[in-house]
């Protein structure tokens, strides 16, 4: 009985030592997130300097009005490439959003704690962190091996079964947000499941569903590995035909990076800048759609 | 202890109860379950055309629970059922054959927060009206100002009908959810502490509001706030742990209740 007594005296009597104890922990903690950020930044920031620096020089409007040049030759540009990728990019997000926003949905509200939306749920996530060179190997075995080609189908089919499961799971975090009362109100007007979720969960969660698929778009275009097998390249002036190769920028950086050809290599960064401009852009816009909603 | 001396001083003789008038909702032996968890306990109760009927008693009584069965908007969640019997003029509304949709078209309901779906103020008027009925344009601005009108909003909202509903206060959102039930004509409200995210002088509208719909709809109210139920209803329903203790007219019951429970309750005792 005596000694918890003693003990929370002692302690009242030092109250120095605990507070200088907690002050030591604070200042380890704060710095070391700080210096772990700094990290982060650097190596970020060094990568986008490099990227600019590099990649600047070769933005001339020979860029973008001019094909691919052949291999040790001077001058051209990327703009089978630009094209193509715009193509491919156009194609996987065509057909991932319905599928995305539509499998969403299902999770979010038909399935809502039934066990094989949690099933669903959990593939889904697995699907979004696989190795995207897995995605590549898949659709090359579903399509470009039984159809003899590498073609920009098959390039497009790779990019939606990548933007699918970001679409899935923003679409059913943003529609889950929306209040359960939303839709008690809906469904005491007398509207049928349907009209709720056309009229009032997908208005109510708009600006986050958009959020999502730009996200995806922007996922999808700086892809490689899926397009490697796929839509694989072509030197060419870009041809409407899509059952052959198509030019993509991320496949056209892979191959003129690792080119000896210096041409090759500036339009190889000039490319990457391209990209990551793009994405940068696509961020942006997710980042205003969503703001004046959420400050509401 | 004089239960009336718990009161403020308010007017209730403007209130009386029309114990002879027509019934329109019987409850008859109703149990509600949430899974095994046991609701409600064979309550049987009767509701009177255009009264306002308030539902009184303390936290997880189950009053809400038998509001919502009135629309059985319970039937969303699958876990939740009930049993027994409702009948809304005579047929029983717990048939599964009933249609929900139109059964809700006929019973309206209000919530206790403010629920205005993203669109303007007129499209969550006309949220309602363009389910079951396909007017022509100039008649659905007629209905959508009727109702605007009814709901005591349309004065601060005719300059902008085409703003977004979540831009408004939330005693202006609450008045057009009133609206937008309203514009469905139905026979019966359902109010779940509608004023209970309110401040003062919104929750005042809203009373004065509940006072004017009662010349055309039959009213349940859900509320918290036992002068509110004193001030607006006719009826009043005391319930404790889902069951029905005490029903009759809301001066009877606030005057002179016939069970201690009740008592012990309107005056603060517990709750």
């Amino acid at each position: 009985m005596n000694a918890p007594t003693t003990i929370a005296q002692t302690d009242r009597h030092r109250p120095g030592r605990v507070r200088q104890g907690r002050r030591v922990a604070d200042r380890l903690l704060r710095v070391s997130c700080t210096v772990a950020t700094a990290v982060g930044g650097l190596v970020l920031g060094s990568i986008l300097i490099m990227l600019i620096i590099r990649g600047i020089q070769g933005f001339t409007p020979a860029l973008f009005t001019h094909p691919t040049p052949g291999p040790g030759s001077e001058g051209g540009g990327i703009a089978n490439a630009i094209l193509g990728s715009l193509v491919l990019t156009g194609i996987g997000i065509t057909i991932a959003t319905p599928v995305g926003v539509m499998a969403g949905t299902y999770l979010a509200e038909y399935g809502r704690g039934s066990k094989l939306a949690a099933l669903i749920r959990f593939l889904n996530d697995i699907l979004l962190s696989a190795p995207s060179i897995l995605i590549g190997l898949f659709v090359y075995t579903l399509m470009v091996r039984p159809m003899g080609t590498y073609s920009g189908w098959a390039g497009g089919v790779a990019l939606a079964i990548i933007a699918v499961p970001v679409i899935v799971r923003t679409t059913e975090d943003m529609m889950s947000l929306v209040p359960s009362t939303l839709r008690e109100a809906g469904a005491a007007l007398g509207a049928p499941p349907s009209t709720v979720i056309v009229s009032v969960t997908w208005r109510a969660a708009s600006a986050g569903i958009v959020t999502g698929i730009i996200l995806a778009l922007a996922r999808i275009a700086g892809e490689t590995a899926p397009l490697l097998f796929t839509a694989l390249n072509n030197n060419s002036w870009f041809s409407p035909d899509l059952m052959g190769g198509v030019a993509n920028l991320p496949v056209m950086i892979y191959q003129f990076a690792l080119s000896p050809y210096p041409n090759w290599q500036g339009l190889a960064w000039a490319g990457a800048l391209l990209i990551t401009a793009t994405i940068l852009v696509l961020s942006i816009i997710a980042r205003l759609v969503i703001k004046p909603h959420t400050s509401r | 202890m004089n239960a009336a001396s718990a009161l403020p001083s308010v007017e209730l003789t403007r209130n009386r109860a029309d114990e002879d008038g027509p019934v329109r909702i019987a409850v008859k032996g109703l149990n509600f379950y949430y899974g095994s968890f046991h609701g409600l306990k064979d309550v049987n109760l009767n509701f009177h055309d255009r009264q306002v009927t308030a539902l009184i008693g303390p936290s997880g009584c189950g009053k809400s629970t038998l509001l919502r069965c009135f629309n059985r908007i319970y039937s969303l969640y699958p876990e939740q059922r009930a049993e027994g019997e409702i009948l809304l003029d005579g047929e029983n509304i717990l048939d599964p054959s009933i249609d929900l949709n139109e059964l809700r078209s006929r019973i309206g309901m209000v919530f206790q927060k403010p629920t205005p779906f993203p669109m303007s103020i007129y499209d969550n008027v006309a949220f309602g009206l363009r389910l079951y009925e396909k007017l022509p344009k100039a008649e659905l601005d007629v209905r959508v100002e009727e109702s605007l009108r009814k709901a005591a909003l349309w004065d601060e909202v005719k300059d902008k009908l085409r703003q977004a509903g979540t831009g408004l206060s939330g005693g202006q959102q609450q008045r057009l959810c009133i609206a937008r039930t309203v514009a469905q004509k139905p026979e019966v409200i359902l109010f779940d502490e509608p004023t209970s995210a309110l401040d003062p002088i919104s929750t005042g509208r809203i009373e004065e509001l509940i006072e004017q719909l009662r010349d055309e709809f039959t009213i349940v109210i859900v509320t918290h706030n036992m002068q509110q139920a004193a001030r607006i209803s006719q009826f009043t329903a005391f319930m404790y742990l889902g069951q029905l203790i005490e029903f009759g007219p809301t001066n009877r019951m606030f005057m002179n209740p016939a069970e201690q429970r009740t008592q012990d309750y309107i005056t603060g005792r517990f709750g």
